[in-house]
């Protein structure tokens, strides 16, 4: 008895086993693995067409199908995602995106190298590197002439920033590209933000400097302790939660009239690197937040709260005023404020210009592209019709295909009006922001080539949360009032930075961003991060504040900041040179 | 126990009595809570949710978060290979612990102690992420399905627990057996292994538990090959994405906007692992309780 | 354990033939597996660089042992890794055994069932998921505040998180939190497996529910309790990373950050996996020292051991 089930369990094992390796194999279409020995196979021909696609197909004729790896997190799209398809039928590609999960990008490209199994395309976040020393990327720079939208990209200036040490172009940036004129609205960056309600009540006052926009939030504090549904006001808060400590952290470089060079700031007479975290100014700013903070002015959860109540905070529109990224708050905070009716009460952030003394200009916004050279997308020595890839890129910013990825269909997803504007409905606007409508109809290859602007036909813009209408009809009343008030046009009208060009040298930070611990100045720049993290919340909350700054300083010099502004200052030299 | 029928009840009886209710019932309202307010945020619109302050109860109800969760992009084939991992993954860990738990449990064995000694180093050593990933990959691991079986067929823990169990067996079973001239493998078939059943289903569901719940292997081994996703790591996707870490401050680097997941839909996939396991559990409770004896029973 | 000891002889090893072909297979199968990875281990003597591998990278001897140890952060890790490592395994262990206890001294059959089934619950939670809620209770509006306000202890209320003191006991209350259900099922296990006969002895004798725990309950749980310590003393250092990570935060890292966390920021974030590797090594050669020692005590008082 006994051995007559243990045989059949035996066999039902087996069975089983058998049934699923035949699954697997039958059901996969294996992408582009195995094939990372022929790293030489750049330097071929072709002329950008799919002959050699029967590998890589999957059940449509003629579709190659590409894989891609972004070190970033991001959302998935379903297989049969209908734009995905639309696109694919019309230049007969599609790329399979998989994103990070768990891991972080430098870990996860790591693994990638270590496992030598390489995607067709890959954006390996601030790890590029070490994608290009392991040498499993494609050169662009002979097939860059065959593509021309891709090429319009960059400026031959530009590109050249890209080339390695081997002196060759890698991969190109995807982001912060405007065609054409210029379309942004909202300050994507950051600022000292107020509530509207807060600059209606004080007669839209003009608000210059740190002590006049405490000023005005501790008087509207003292006069309303609490919301119109009795929450208690909070007049200020921060978020120094792991990276997006910057709240509290940089403010000091804009103050002073800099702009976003990251982790230093750039004497542009000189040509000198300068320290912001040790400023006359960085010490007069966190004193004037300690004087707040003791005042009881400041959030006392600030140094301890998490990303997610942070956001449930500024959601409730309690809080008066804060100091971050238009990224990093608006997207999320915006909505609910709109769902709850707080649009309606002022409840919206409006961006001020600081500067640490009267008078001085301010760049907090960077009116050119933000050039980040140190990663985005790249083409891997694993794809098996690198003409093919290439001409997909070029493909991404063709006019037509750039609609379809950032608009959507005609007539389902916008409109167009008489003039040829391109408009949506409330309903389509809501539709078109709703996560499982994204997943099976929405196709934005978002890490893929694209443009910010204005779109070929010299009309439109070229993504939707540029075009003008779009914008207004999204506006709240007290907002529109707001504008009017101080005579701007938009968010970028209103923070009022000084227009001007990119230093070539910026940003800097795509430097201190691809920093590792090989180097003296790496190890400096990790330890930094980690003694301002511990000390700066301390600097704010302590009573005694020039006792704690000294230790702070003490804290801060003992991990020799001079070895990473050193290496800041060579490379500062190198590209203003180059 | 059974017979506890003229049980005096003392006055302090009954203050223990009393007190344990007390801390007992304490106790599952602190550990009740943050399921039930998962739960709750499962069924809560999202961007209300962004609001704060739901505890145990919907403020706008719906059902949006699961069908988000329900309608991802390969949930399907994760759910057929999770199934196929745990149901491969368990029969194969129960061959290969059972055996092995075998041989270290007799008595005369010579190496008995070494061998123990072997797995059990395993438990507190390994070489790391990347060194392991080299090594599958060299033995044609990585995008198969096989990396989920094979590698952690044998856990020291599992093994230790079934040790002891057969080490509690009286000796007189293998002796007879022996004597009426049944080889080593027949009678760890035919004698052992039956009276093993409870400790067999113990180790059972924590293999499952931890077949079904992986999902870092998912990732690490077959990032590129999306036919073997499984169901936790489809699922990790959605619940990963504020865990981000070292990210930038510069919109350069990240993109216009980077998708947070809502805590809604984290708290329905959340909610939608659980449940297999929940639902699982009281069937396997009875053996579950009585086989996981480990390091007792002894005669 | 105590068998006879049995000679080796070639008799013996024929007599064992079956065991000792057996014992090859997981021998072979274990190095496979879990050996051969630690070849490893050699990277934390190199300066490793995926694109020159095991075999091509610059050799650096001790060096990156010499820079843990000489990194002070790195001591203060330990010393965290340690607190918050013992700290938990105490706590962890200790609450197991009390619901353990106290839950089956329950009579009502539903009411321990229910109970049980919900105490294993939180283990399923994921950090994300916990720490979420536990920051909702202990913030200043939270839960935990509003009593202790609204009962008079506080006047204000006040930040948990802001402060070190508390920060350890945050990290162990979460431990037990999302574990004892989880962990006493092992308990549970053992004291049902207790002969009835002995508690009937003592009730006839008129010992009371305390003597019966004390002489009866933990005696009979003692030999699970030993084995899963000594298992466990090993696991000391795995302190974890995931807690402190959604818990800590800038005021409090000098008491939050742990050796997993150390190895993040400066292996992985950084790209050098010789650091993290040897951060590795440290933390087997511990875990190994500790076990054994553990082991050869319970050998000598006596207890059930390992191997």
């Amino acid at each position: 008895m006994k051995t007559w089930k243990m045989r059949r369990l035996v066999a039902m094992l087996l069975t089983l086993l058998l049934a699923l390796s035949l699954c697997s194999c039958g059901g996969g279409d294996q992408p582009s693995s195995g094939n990372n020995e022929g790293g030489g196979n750049s330097s071929g021909s072709g002329t950008g067409n799919n002959d050699n696609s029967s590998d890589n197909n999957s059940g449509n004729k003629g579709i190659i199908e590409f894989t891609m790896f972004t070190a970033m997190p991001g959302s998935e799209i379903n297989d049969d995602n209908e734009i995905q398809q639309i696109i694919a039928e019309k230049i007969g590609a599609k790329v399979k995106e998989t994103w990070l999960t768990g891991q972080t990008d430098s870990e996860a490209i790591g693994t990638i190298i270590a496992g030598g199994d390489y995607p067709d395309f890959i954006n390996g976040g601030e790890a590029m590197k070490s994608l290009y020393d392991e040498g499993v990327l494609v050169p662009w720079d002979d097939y860059l002439d065959k593509y021309p939208n891709l090429k319009e990209m960059y400026t031959d200036k530009e590109w050249d920033s890209f080339r390695q040490d081997d002196g060759k172009i890698y991969w190109a940036n995807v982001f912060q590209n405007t065609y054409g004129e210029n379309r942004a609205t909202t300050h994507n960056d950051e600022a000292f933000w107020i509530q509207v309600k807060v600059l209606e009540w004080a007669g839209y006052p003009e608000i210059h400097t740190l002590d006049q926009y405490f000023d005005v939030l501790d008087r509207y504090a003292a006069e309303h302790p609490t919301t119109e549904n009795g929450t208690p006001t909070i007049p200020y808060t921060m978020l120094c939660e792991d990276w997006r400590y910057f709240c509290l952290e940089n403010a000091p470089e804009f103050l002073d009239g800099y702009p976003n060079d990251g982790s230093v700031i750039v004497d542009k007479e000189n040509l000198k690197i300068v320290d912001y975290n040790t400023t006359p100014t960085a010490k007069r700013y966190f004193a004037k937040l300690n004087e707040e903070y003791q005042a009881g002015n400041i959030d006392i959860e600030f140094a301890t709260q998490t990303y997610d109540q942070y956001i449930a905070k500024l959601s409730t529109g309690a809080v008066l005023g804060m100091c971050d990224q238009w990224w990093d708050f608006a997207y999320s905070v915006n909505d609910v404020f709109k769902q709850q009716g707080l649009d309606q009460q002022g409840c919206n952030y409006v961006p001020l210009g600081l500067t640490i003394n009267e008078g001085m200009e301010n760049r907090w916004h960077t009116y050119a592209d933000t050039l980040n050279n140190s990663s985005g997308v790249a083409i891997t020595t694993s794809c098996k019709d690198i003409d093919a890839a290439f001409q997909f890129l070029n493909d991404m910013l063709d006019q037509e295909i750039h609609d379809l990825r950032f608009w959507g269909v005609e007539g389902v997803d916008y409109n167009v009006d008489e003039n040829g504007l391109y408009y949506r409905t409330e309903e389509q606007r809501a539709r078109c922001a709703d996560p499982s409508y994204q997943a099976s109809h929405m196709c934005n290859y978002s890490y893929m080539p694209q443009w910010l602007g204005t779109s070929k036909d010299g009309k439109n813009a070229m993504q939707p949360n540029e075009q003008a209408s779009e914008f207004f009809d999204d506006l709240a009343e007290p907002l529109l009032n707001c504008f009017k008030a101080y005579g701007a046009d938009s968010y970028v009208d209103l923070i009022g930075s000084v227009v001007e060009e990119n230093a070539p040298w910026f940003p800097m930070y795509s430097y201190s961003n691809a920093m590792d611990t090989t180097t003296p100045g790496g190890i400096a720049w990790t330890k930094m991060g980690e003694v301002k993290h511990e000390w700066l919340p301390r600097v704010v909350m302590d009573p005694n504040f020039e006792s704690t700054w000294e230790q702070y300083m003490e804290a801060y010099n003992a991990v020799n900041p001079q070895a990473f502004l050193d290496e800041m200052q060579a490379e500062l030299e190198r590209r203003a040179a180059a | 126990m059974k017979k506890k029928t003229k049980m005096k009840k003392g006055p302090a009886d009954i203050a223990f009595v009393i007190c344990n209710t007390i801390i007992l019932a304490a106790f599952v309202v602190i550990t009740l809570y943050p399921v039930l307010n998962t739960v709750a945020l499962s069924f809560n619109d999202g961007i209300d949710a962004v609001r704060g302050g739901i505890h145990l109860i919907p403020r706008i109800f719906t059902t949006q978060n699961y069908r988000t969760v329900f309608n991802k992009n390969n949930i399907i084939t994760g759910a057929y290979i999770s199934v196929a991992r745990t149901v491969i993954g368990t029969i194969l860990a129960l061959a290969a612990n059972s055996l092995l738990a075998y041989v270290v449990s007799r008595k005369r064995f010579i190496f008995r102690s070494q061998l123990s000694l072997f797995w059990v180093i395993t438990m507190y050593v390994n070489g790391g992420m990347i060194p392991t990933l080299i090594l599958y990959r060299n033995l044609g691991l990585t995008n198969s399905f096989w990396v989920y079986v094979i590698p952690g067929m044998i856990g020291a823990f599992n093994m230790l627990v079934m040790r002891t169990y057969m080490e509690g067996l009286p000796d007189g079973l293998e002796e007879s057996a022996q004597i009426d001239g049944a080889g080593p493998f027949t009678i760890f078939v035919r004698i052992i292994s039956p009276l093993c059943k409870p400790v067999y289903a113990t180790v059972a569901l924590f293999v499952a538990v931890g077949q079904w719940n992986s999902w870092f292997d998912a990732m690490l081994y077959n990032r590129m090959s999306p036919e073997y996703t499984t169901l936790q790591y489809e699922l990790m996707k959605l619940l990963s994405s504020v865990m981000q870490q070292g990210g930038s401050a510069n919109p350069g680097t990240t993109g216009a906007s980077t998708a947070v997941t809502p805590v809604t839909v984290r708290a329905a996939a959340t909610v939608a692992t659980m449940l297999p396991i929940i639902c699982l559990y009281p069937f396997l409770q009875r053996y579950f309780v009585t086989g996981m004896t480990i390091g007792s029973v002894k005669e | 354990m105590k068998g006879k000891k049995i000679k080796i002889s070639w008799k013996e090893i024929k007599r064992q033939k079956f065991l000792m072909l057996c014992t090859l297979c997981f021998v072979i199968y274990g190095i496979i597996f879990y050996y051969v990875p630690l070849g490893g281990w050699i990277m934390a003597f190199q300066n490793y660089k995926a694109k020159d591998g095991f075999f091509g990278s610059q050799f650096v001897g001790l060096d990156k042992f010499k820079f843990l140890f000489s990194d002070s952060t790195f001591i203060q890790v330990i010393r965290n890794t340690l607190a918050m490592g013992v700290l938990n395994l105490v706590s962890t262990f200790v609450m197991a055994i009390v619901f353990a206890i106290l839950l089956n001294e329950v009579r009502n059959t539903m009411g321990k069932k229910l109970v049980q089934t919900i105490s294993y619950l939180p283990h399923f939670l994921s950090w994300i998921i916990v720490t979420g809620i536990l920051h909702d209770a202990l913030s200043s509006t939270g839960i935990v505040n509003e009593l202790l306000v609204n009962s008079g202890i506080l006047k204000t209320p006040i930040n948990f998180f802001a402060h070190k003191e508390y920060f350890w006991p945050i990290v162990a209350f979460a431990n037990v939190w999302k574990e004892t259900g989880w962990n006493a099922i092992v308990y549970l296990a053992a004291i049902t497996s207790i002969d009835p006969s002995l508690y009937e002895a003592a009730t006839i004798d008129g010992a009371g529910r305390w003597a019966k725990i004390k002489n009866i309950t933990l005696p009979g749980i003692k030999p699970t309790i030993m084995i899963l310590l000594i298992m466990n003393i090993g696991n000391v250092l795995n302190a974890g990373f995931e807690v402190q990570y959604l818990l800590g935060n800038g005021l409090v890292k000098s008491v939050s950050d742990t050796i997993d966390i150390y190895t993040l920021t400066w292996g992985v974030g950084q790209n050098d996996y010789s650091l993290g590797t040897a951060a590795g090594i440290f933390k087997s050669v511990v875990a190994i020292i500790l076990i054994v020692a553990a082991n050869a005590f319970a050998k000598k008082t006596g207890e059930e051991t390992l191997f």
